[in-house]
């Protein structure tokens, strides 16, 4: 049976994806941000690169880009195993030079742009014409505005005082 | 076994029942009820936990990954949809946000005519409807008790000359809290986890949960047994213990997208299993104003308006409000880095209006298909139409025009980049946004079909008078996804109304 998924969304998308990992992808990730507890689906290279994109993509003081990219770690720990391969996939093409090359002019891996570089890649993603670059980019993005939104320490942040005191609440 | 049990606390090895039904939700709970006081021995098994009014914090971080498929990140295959869906004891019901609606009767014509639906009638439910509305205190709600978010849908309307109305809820003693996404922390709401599990349970029903159904094995033409898979206490790793489970009958009420993967998986995939899978495709629109609103406070959905549901050509749609308690709101919200948190900051002045595309009406619209991946899971595929597109940008024109007409400062859509939208001029942005995958946040919390129901075996899967499987001669299909087409309205009492019909039906037969 014929089914579009994130691998194939499109031909293009489809070998992005399979090759995330070749070519200038060996280039070394940086990796400024390190796991506080074992991971459980990441790596700690795929972990370094979702920390420095969390770092783009919740700027909020007091935001920590590693406790984020733990949170995302654990949510995908309870997703279907085709799944955890296309995002830890994803965070590779993501990183990958030559990719980034060839379709943003930036021959240098995610992890090593500037930050205004950083946001340029993530706009060129977003705007893409290739749906599984848009779907990417939404994939990732919302992975970890929900990892920041759903815990208490995003609450002072948007003014929301938490729930009653009433019921099941300790 | 007897009561509540956690697959994880029973001996490995053989169970068996008159009948086993397969998920505990709308479709599952009234059923395995309905089954026990008839006097059969029912045996109920879930996939989710069991978990009850003191585990329900009203907390976003332990309510999603508890009580939600895949944690709350189930989506279509390419990503372009998201899909809030129930996982637990009490299945979605323990989730949604208490909207009621009987299917429309204009809807069941439909499936008469257009998909051989000859053993449904709108009076053969009545009384079901009935029944079940006075032991879930289904009852329409009153103005003075919509929050702000739904007071202005309402008014907006009005404004405008739209037909706008409160809705039906199915709550006692509600509370108002606005928590109704994240399980009930009053037991207010009448999910099945507080009414029709409990009455199934003292009439002798048996409820495993973190049980997961692999397969279904056929010998001579009839299910044998169900082979299960028994989870541990994080309710996703299998502990590596397997349950079997022996019965007379079987039903399946594991809800859209997950039943049609059940029948996949087990090699019954005759009558179209999977295809025509519904969604009422959701986009929303977000008015910001002057004085606080707290989207998050308050019942969640009170105002419901159908003016868009029957246009004289192309895709339906209806419009409701949407709680936006801060994750939800955040993944809603497009954008990144600051632009994304200045929005955020926003949250207490904004509303959330939610237009919800009326999918499966139109012969050229195919709806989504579910196939199963080589770990077992489900997936579901759902293209993006320009039909769909279609109803997507008209809904929010008329979300923007009513959320200005009720004195919105400005609307802003779910686009990335955002779409905003201050006059009535600025509208016409809407008309050249795009609508395609990853352009636009679009959610479903409403699943249907992909085992339709229909005396037609080459389109449908089950029969439409009993809901027997056309081929499989002890095989049932009780939940939503029997549904030929989307319902137009919030589909939790349809299930409710269609289970309590059918499982008197199969109470007849099996006694």
């Amino acid at each position: 049976v014929k089914r579009r998924s994130l691998l194939k969304g499109g031909l293009v998308g489809g070998v992005l994806l399979a090759t995330g990992g070749v070519g200038l992808g060996f280039w070394p990730s940086r990796r400024t941000y390190q796991p506080q507890a074992p991971l459980r689906v990441l790596d700690e290279r795929e972990f370094a690169i979702l920390a420095a994109i969390a770092a783009r993509v919740v700027v909020v003081p007091g935001a920590r880009p590693d406790t984020v990219a733990q949170r995302v770690d654990a949510t995908l720990d309870m997703a279907p195993l085709e799944a955890q391969r296309d995002f830890k996939r994803l965070l590779l093409l993501f990183e990958n030079a030559f990719f980034g090359l060839a379709f943003d002019g930036r021959p240098r891996p995610f992890t090593r742009l500037s930050t205004a570089d950083q946001d340029a890649v993530l706009v060129a993603w977003r705007d893409s014409r290739i749906t599984v670059r848009r779907a990417g980019y939404n994939v990732l993005r919302k992975a970890l505005v929900a990892a920041y939104y759903a815990f208490p320490d995003s609450w002072a942040a948007v003014g929301y005082v938490g729930p009653p005191r009433i019921g099941g609440v300790p | 076994v007897s009561g509540y049990a956690d697959a994880g606390a029973i001996p490995e090895g053989a169970l068996s029942a008159d009948v086993c039904v397969v998920g505990s939700g709308a479709g599952g709970a009234v059923t395995a009820a309905q089954l026990a006081a008839a006097g059969l021995e029912v045996l109920v098994l879930e996939e989710g936990g069991h978990h009850t009014r003191t585990d329900f914090h009203m907390l976003e971080h332990e309510a999603y990954p508890m009580l939600y498929q895949e944690g709350g990140g189930r989506a279509t295959a390419d990503l372009g949809i998201g899909i809030l869906q129930g996982r637990a004891v009490g299945g979605t019901t323990v989730v949604n946000w208490t909207t009621c609606f009987r299917t429309p009767d204009d809807v069941i014509e439909h499936w008469h005519k257009a998909h051989a639906v000859n053993g449904l009638t709108v009076a053969d439910l009545r009384p079901h409807y009935e029944a079940v509305e006075q032991r879930l205190n289904i009852h329409k709600v009153g103005l003075d008790e919509a929050n702000r978010n739904n007071l202005l849908l309402y008014e907006g309307c009005k404004a405008l000359g739209l037909p706008v109305d409160t809705t039906a809820r199915n709550v006692r003693g509600c509370f108002k809290s606005g928590y109704c996404g994240m399980g009930c922390p009053v037991d207010a709401k009448q999910s099945m986890l507080v009414t029709y599990l409990p009455d199934a349970v003292a009439k002798g029903a048996r409820v495993v949960s973190r049980c997961r159904v692999d397969r279904l094995e056929v010998e001579a033409g009839k299910v044998a047994r169900a082979r299960c898979t028994v989870l541990g206490r994080d309710g996703y790793h299998p502990t590596g213990a397997q349950l079997t489970v022996r019965a007379a009958r079987f039903v399946l009420s594991a809800g859209a997208i997950n039943t049609p993967a059940i029948l996949i998986r087990s090699g019954l995939g005759g009558g179209g299993v999977g295809r025509r899978t519904f969604l009422h495709p959701s986009v929303g629109l977000a008015g910001h104003w002057k004085d606080p609103i707290e989207p998050y406070f308050g019942a969640p959905q009170s105002v419901a308006s159908h003016a868009l549901a029957h246009p004289s050509s192309g895709m339906g749609m209806f419009l409701e409000a949407a709680p936006l308690h801060p994750m939800l709101a955040s993944i809603a919200v497009g954008g990144f880095g600051a632009v994304h948190a200045g929005r955020m900051a926003e949250l207490m002045y904004m509303t959330g209006h939610i237009s919800l595309a009326i999918d499966g009406f139109d012969a050229s619209e195919p709806g989504g298909t579910v196939t199963v991946r080589p770990s077992g899971a489900a997936v579901l595929d759902y293209p993006f139409t320009p039909r769909l597109a279609q109803a997507m940008r008209e809904g929010l024109r008329t979300l923007a025009r009513i959320d200005l007409a009720a004195g919105a400062e400005y609307v802003v859509s779910g686009h990335d980049p955002a779409v905003k939208i201050a006059s009535e001029r600025d509208i016409a942005q809407l008309d050249s946004a795009p609508y395609d995958v990853g352009r636009l946040a679009v959610f479903s919390a409403h699943q249907m079909g992909g085992a339709a129901m229909g005396d037609d075996p080459a389109r449908a899967v089950v029969r439409s008078a009993d809901l027997r499987h056309h081929s499989i001669a002890n095989l049932y299909v009780i939940d939503g996804s029997v549904f030929p087409t989307g319902l137009g309205v919030n589909p939790q009492e349809s299930i409710y109304g269609l289970a309590h019909l059918m499982a008197d039906r199969l109470a007849q037969v099996s006694r």
